[in-house]
Order: structure tokens, then sequence, then C-alpha cells
């Protein structure tokens, strides 16, 4: 409305009736048309109605414009739209659901289904290497990195490399674009999506599948997969190499939805001209993604070094460990089986060996027999408390224990029968025969193999000193020279005989008989032998020895032990022999 | 390619083009395709051929298989009159299911002129159907150029 009109409603003051009415007219005549369209305008504007048809015809293509120009109606109308479905949902939600349905039925199916797959590929994955030379290898790998086994395995075995993808045209099975990898060897790519699209045809007819439903692996060998995606206007066909993860196919399906929503009309008419597709070969392009056995580190020499070391110090480990295990085993029975030692248990804790039972003071030293199986003694620790064993061994010992037996004398213990052997002092023997009464486990005994070794020194001694005889010289009672060693020689027996004789408490008498050679007279003779016996006995007194046990006599040339045909013959015959008694 | 079983389909692609796919795709799969790139009246074009396993009693075109084709060759076998008959009606469920496409009907097996047995009237009730048909022999290699060249043209046209 202009100001004009606004004022022209007013009537100046003070003007006349007539002359309002003729202005007025006037106005009409100059205003009339526009008047009619202010009115109109105004209707227009006031009029909720007509105001609400007028955006409405507008709205569609307003929003068309600022979207995009902008997001802001996106963005004021997001709160407005969250609104709107939260009351659909609080009012009914049969309706939201009834019209998600179709879409999200379908979706969630696949989802669960790629998931489920998934999951079955990764467990037999799992199962297959998990008894192989090459599982146990993995299983040691993910001992190394603490990772679970199956993670390990996936790892492994998710390398592929996809080799070529295929946008084919739904309706004309033609390909829209092609990209593949390098060095991969291809058939022609539109008989190859042609064949492609006949097959899943095929499939798709001989099984009578729904619409949502369709071939979407073809596994060719071991190694070889086509994975197909499915949209309204055209397949992205992956051609695979190797295991691919289960995220390839999600980014698989997000290319082929991106190229349906930039170039969703443009697919619907496609006639077959393919250089208008270049655009989509960066999206395809990002299909081709691969996954290599990742090299091994430079560090896997050391790793097996170190692995091999290790191996090895194991393998050591548990030689000795089976070693040590064998001994104690050994040493445990070689207990058991020793006289005067019971064992009730042994076990090993914290690294050492605890042996339970029990043991005569006599027995074995069982850390002594630890040497025998080399075995180390700090290891050991021994609960035995002490006992009297009745095992003949120990029985035994305790006898040679209480006999005190010389290293020389054998013991034997046999039916409660001491049999004594070898050879030991007249005094231990006389104590022997006064100790055995009284010892128990000792009904009898028997020592005739037993040799008294004084006794023996005794007669052996007599024997000796009988067959010894002293030189004089021609015509006197002084010993012959060179005679000296001979007489200390004599003296040495002769003590040591009469010290026996006094142990052995025999009273003996040795006779020193002194000899003549024939020449002179048979008196002369006489007194010089006799004086040579005499002479003799006189050095033995001076000796220390007692006079009482020596008897002398002169026995002239009557005893002749050479016939003396030489001088030397005759030096022979001058001499002092000796002769025992008792 | 189409019509009913032994009529010829198979050789006339083979006197065609040089084949990657082996035959025995058409008994598994019920098709083998091939492709023969050419040029009419100076335009290159490239023929991707669908080569339909034969119709018999236990097989019939699947639909899916024509759908999307530009065009094709109704293959009739002139020493078998049942064959003429199953590809009248062939030609009809074919529009049916994939609506007008441009077609050529081949008479093959020419070079068995003593076994032929479409006559005249058969050529005639051909004519009045408007249809465009070819006389080829596989074997020989008679008209099987012209076939394809003259459905191109007629592609190219529609």
């Amino acid at each position: 409305m202009s100001p004009a009109d606004s004022e022209s409603d007013k009537r100046p003051e003070g003007q006349e009736p007539q002359e309002v009415l003729e202005i007025e007219k006037l106005r009409r005549l100059i205003t009339g048309p526009e008047r009619i369209q202010i009115d109109q305008l105004r209707e227009r504007l006031e009029n909720p109605e007509l105001r609400t048809k007028d955006i409405s015809q507008i709205l569609p293509e307003a929003i068309l414009l600022r979207t995009s120009q902008d997001e802001k109606i996106a963005k004021a109308l997001a709160p407005t739209v969250e609104k709107a479905i939260e009351s659909s949902i609080h009012r009914n939600r049969k309706v939201l659901v009834d019209v998600l349905f179709p879409v999200m039925g379908p979706a969630i199916r696949k989802a669960v289904t790629s998931t489920l797959h998934g999951m079955i590929q990764s467990f037999d994955k799992t199962l297959e290497y998990s008894l192989s030379l090459q599982g146990l290898k993995w299983r040691f790998e993910a001992l190394r990195t603490k990772k679970p086994f199956g993670e390990i395995v996936l790892l492994h075995t998710l390398l592929y490399q996809v080799e070529q993808v295929f946008l084919i045209h739904r309706k004309s099975s033609l390909v829209i674009q092609h990209v593949m990898s390098k060095d991969v060897k291809i058939q022609d790519p539109d008989l190859v999506a042609s064949m492609l699209s006949a097959i899943r045809d095929f499939v798709q007819d001989s099984f009578k599948l729904e619409k949502d439903e369709s071939l979407d692996t073809l596994q060719m060998g071991s190694d070889r997969t086509i994975w197909v995606e499915q949209g309204a206007h055209a397949l992205l066909a992956a051609v695979i190499r190797g295991t691919p993860p289960s995220d390839l196919r999600i980014a698989l399906r997000e290319t082929l939805d991106t190229i349906h929503l930039r170039h969703g009309e443009a697919l619907e008419v496609f006639d077959g001209d393919t250089a208008l597709w270049e655009a989509v070969r960066p999206d395809l392009e990002d299909c081709l993604q691969s996954r290599y056995k990742p090299k091994q580190k430079k560090t896997f020499p050391l790793f097996w070094v170190l692995f091999g070391t290790g191996l090895v110090l194991l393998g050591i480990w548990c030689f000795f460990s089976i070693q040590t295990h064998g001994r104690w085993m050994h040493y445990l029975e070689r207990l058991k089986g020793e006289p005067g030692i019971q064992i009730t248990s042994g076990e090993k804790r914290s690294g050492r060996y605890h042996i339970y039972g029990l043991r005569d003071p006599l027995a074995s030293e069982p850390v002594d027999l630890l040497k025998k199986d080399k075995l180390k003694p700090d290891k050991f620790v021994f609960n035995l408390e002490s006992y009297t064993s009745t095992h003949p061994q120990v029985v035994l010992k305790r006898i040679d224990a209480i006999l005190k037996s010389p290293s020389t004398v054998h013991l034997e213990l046999k039916d409660n029968v001491l049999n004594i052997s070898g050879s030991a002092s007249h005094s231990w023997i006389t104590n022997m025969r006064e100790a055995i009464p009284t010892i128990p486990w000792i009904s009898k005994y028997d020592d005739r193999n037993l040799i008294d070794m004084d006794l023996n020194n005794f007669d052996n001694l007599r024997e000796k000193i009988e067959k010894r005889f002293l030189l004089f010289e021609f015509r006197s009672a002084e010993m012959a020279k060179g005679q000296e060693l001979e007489f200390q020689a004599f003296m040495e027996d002769l003590k040591n005989f009469i010290n026996l004789a006094k142990g052995l408490e025999k009273i003996v008498q040795v006779d020193i008989i002194g000899h003549a050679d024939s020449q002179g007279t048979e008196r002369a003779n006489l007194l010089i032998s006799q004086e040579r016996a005499d002479k003799i006995l006189s050095i033995i007194v001076k000796e220390g020895l007692d006079a009482k046990s020596f008897r002398t006599s002169g026995l002239g040339s009557r005893e002749l032990f050479r016939e003396e045909k030489t001088n030397q013959d005759r030096e022979f015959n001058r001499r002092v022999t000796f002769r025992v008694i008792g | 390619m189409l019509g009913v079983y032994n009529v010829g389909k198979t050789s006339l692609v083979r006197s065609f083009v040089y084949s990657i796919f082996e035959d025995k795709y058409l008994s598994t799969v019920g098709v083998k395709i091939d492709k023969k790139p050419i040029e009419i009246d100076g335009q290159p074009i490239e023929f991707l051929l669908w080569d339909i396993a034969g119709e018999d009693d236990h097989f019939s075109v699947p639909p899916t298989y024509l759908r999307g084709a530009s065009g094709y060759l109704l293959v009739i076998d002139g020493t078998r009159r049942a064959t003429f008959d199953k590809a009248l009606d062939l030609q009809q469920r074919t529009e049916a299911a994939v609506g007008p496409l441009p077609f050529i009907a081949v008479l093959n097996k020419l070079d068995l002129t003593d076994q032929w047995q479409l006559g005249p009237k058969d050529l005639a009730e051909l004519d009045q159907r408007n249809w465009t048909f070819i006389k080829t022999s596989a074997k020989l290699g008679t008209g099987v150029e012209e076939a394809f060249t003259k459905l191109g043209q007629k592609i190219l046209l529609s």
C-alpha cells in the first residue's frame, strides 16, 4: 500500500462534502485499475489460504534451489524431520515399519549372511591350519606375539589381490567400465562380463531365486573368486586372487552405491557408449586393492638364531631335567634298597627333593650315596628318623663296631653264626673271644680262618733267629770283621722275639752255642767255643736283655758246618749259633 | 542367435567369429557369448553374440537371456519345415518378452539343396509378415556375413 493510498482514506478537515465527493470520483477514475490490483494483492497477503497456496507452488523449486546452493535447508529441516519420525513412531510405529521393512529386511539379512559367512570362513581357515606344520609355526607366532591363534591365521591367509573390476550394465550385460591390475592377463572384458551375466541369470532362473537374492560369489579353484555386488542398474564384479577380507565387499558395495548416486540416471539409459564413463574409472581403481604377504623382517635370521638357541637350551634343559629326574628316581630306589634305611616318601617341592623315612645310624650316609648318582647335596632335604635296624648287614656293622675289628679282619654273619677270617693281633683275638658272648645276634662263632699275627711273627722270628750265626776271629772270642751288621740284625730280631714272647705270655729260652774250627786241641776248642758264646751273651745283656732268658754252651769242633778244606771253611766253622726253647 | 535345436546357430557364429569359449557352455549354461567387431557403412560396431542353446522339448529360451538385446538372428533350418513354424512362434514370444527388436530370419543349410523343404509359399509368408530373410550356408559361408551386416544395419536404423 502506498502512502498516497493511506492518505486518501483520510478526509481533509474543513473541505465541503461536494468537493470531497468529486475528488473521490476523480481519484477513482485515475487510480481505478491499480486500486483493484492493490485490493487483490492485499487480499493475497492477508488471506492465509491464498498465501499457503502461493507458497506451495514455489516451495519445491525453492527447496531444490537452496539445496543446490548450501546445506541450510537440510539443517533447518533436520529437527522437524526427526520430530516427525519420532511422532510417527509414537503414534503408530507400524506405518514406519511397513515402509522400511522392504528396504531394511533384505539389507539386514544380507549383512547377517555376510557376517556369518565371514565367521565360517575364518573358522574354516583356523581349523584347516590348526594341525599342519604351518599351523604349528603360526601357533608359535601367536604365543610370541600374544595374539589369538585365529587372528594369526587370518593375518597370513588374508592375502589377496583384486585383479579386475567390472562395472556391468544390468539390462544389457554390457561392460560400462573395466579396470585391472598390472600384469594381469585377461580375456575380452565384454565377453567375460556378458558370460558372467549369463551365468548369474542362469543361476537365478535355475534356482528360482528371489529378486534380492543373486549369485554374489563365484569360486574358481582354491584362490580365485569373483565377488558380484548388484545395484539397481549396474553390477560391480571384482575378480580376486587369494582370500579377500569381508571389508572388501563393503568397499565394493559402497563404490557401487556411489556410482548409482552420482550417475543413476545415466546408468538407466546406458546405450553401450562407454566413452562417457571414464569418470568412474578412479572409483573402480580404488577397488583394485591388494594385500601382500609382508616381507620377512631383516631381523628374521636373528629371530631364528634366538629361536634355535632357545630350542637348544630347551633341549638341554629337557635333557638335564630328564637325566636329573632319572637320577633322582634311581637314587630313591637305591636308598630304598640300602640296608638300615627305610624310605616312606620322596617328593620334589620348590626345586628341592624332600626325603622322609628311618635310618639306622650305622647305615650308609645318604649324602654319600648322592655322589654315586652325581646329584648335588644342596638340593636334598633328608627327614630321616633314627631306628635300630635288624638287617644282617647293619647288624654286622654293629658287631664290627663293638669288636673294633682291624681292617685285616673279615666278618660274616650267617644264621647268627659269626665267621671271622683274615688276620689280627693276638690281643685283639683274645679280646674278641671275650667280647663275643656278650653280643646279641651271635649264637656261635668260627675263627678257624683267623690268623693270629703275633703268633705267626713269633714262629717266623724263632725260625729266623735259629738260622742266624755269627763268625769269629781265629783263636779269639772277638767277632770277625764285618759281622757288626749281622749282629745288629740279630739283635733286632731277638728283641722283637723276646717282646712277642712276653705279649704271648710264653716263657722262652735262647741257647747261645759256641763253635770252633778243628785246628787246635779239643780242649782248647771247647774253651774258645764257650768263650765265644759267653762273649755274645755279655753283649746281649749289655743291650738290655735279661740274662735269665739265655743259656750258653761251647761245643768245640764237634759240630762242624763245613768240611775244612780251605781257610774259608774254617772261618765258617768259627761261629756262634742259636736255638730257641719254649 | 535364436532358433530351435540343431538349426545351425552355433555353426553360423563359428563361421563368423573366432570363439574364445568352448561350445560346452551351450549345454551347461545354455548360452555362449562371442564378440565380433564389424564395419557397417563406414561405422565400426561391435557385436556381442549371445548364441543361445536351441530350444527343444526340454529347454526354452530363458527371458533373462534376451534382456538387453539390441537385435537377433532367428535361425531356421531350411531342410526341416517344422523349424520354420517354431521360429514363427519363437519370434512372437521374443517380442512379447522384450518388445519389438530388429531381427533377420536366417534360412540356413542352403548347401543341402536336395533336402530343402521351404517352398515359395513359405517365403511369401515371410514377406507377408514383412520379415527380412537371408538364405545362408554356415558350411560354405554363404550369406553369413551378409546376415550379420544386415542385422547391424537394422539395429543402427532402429
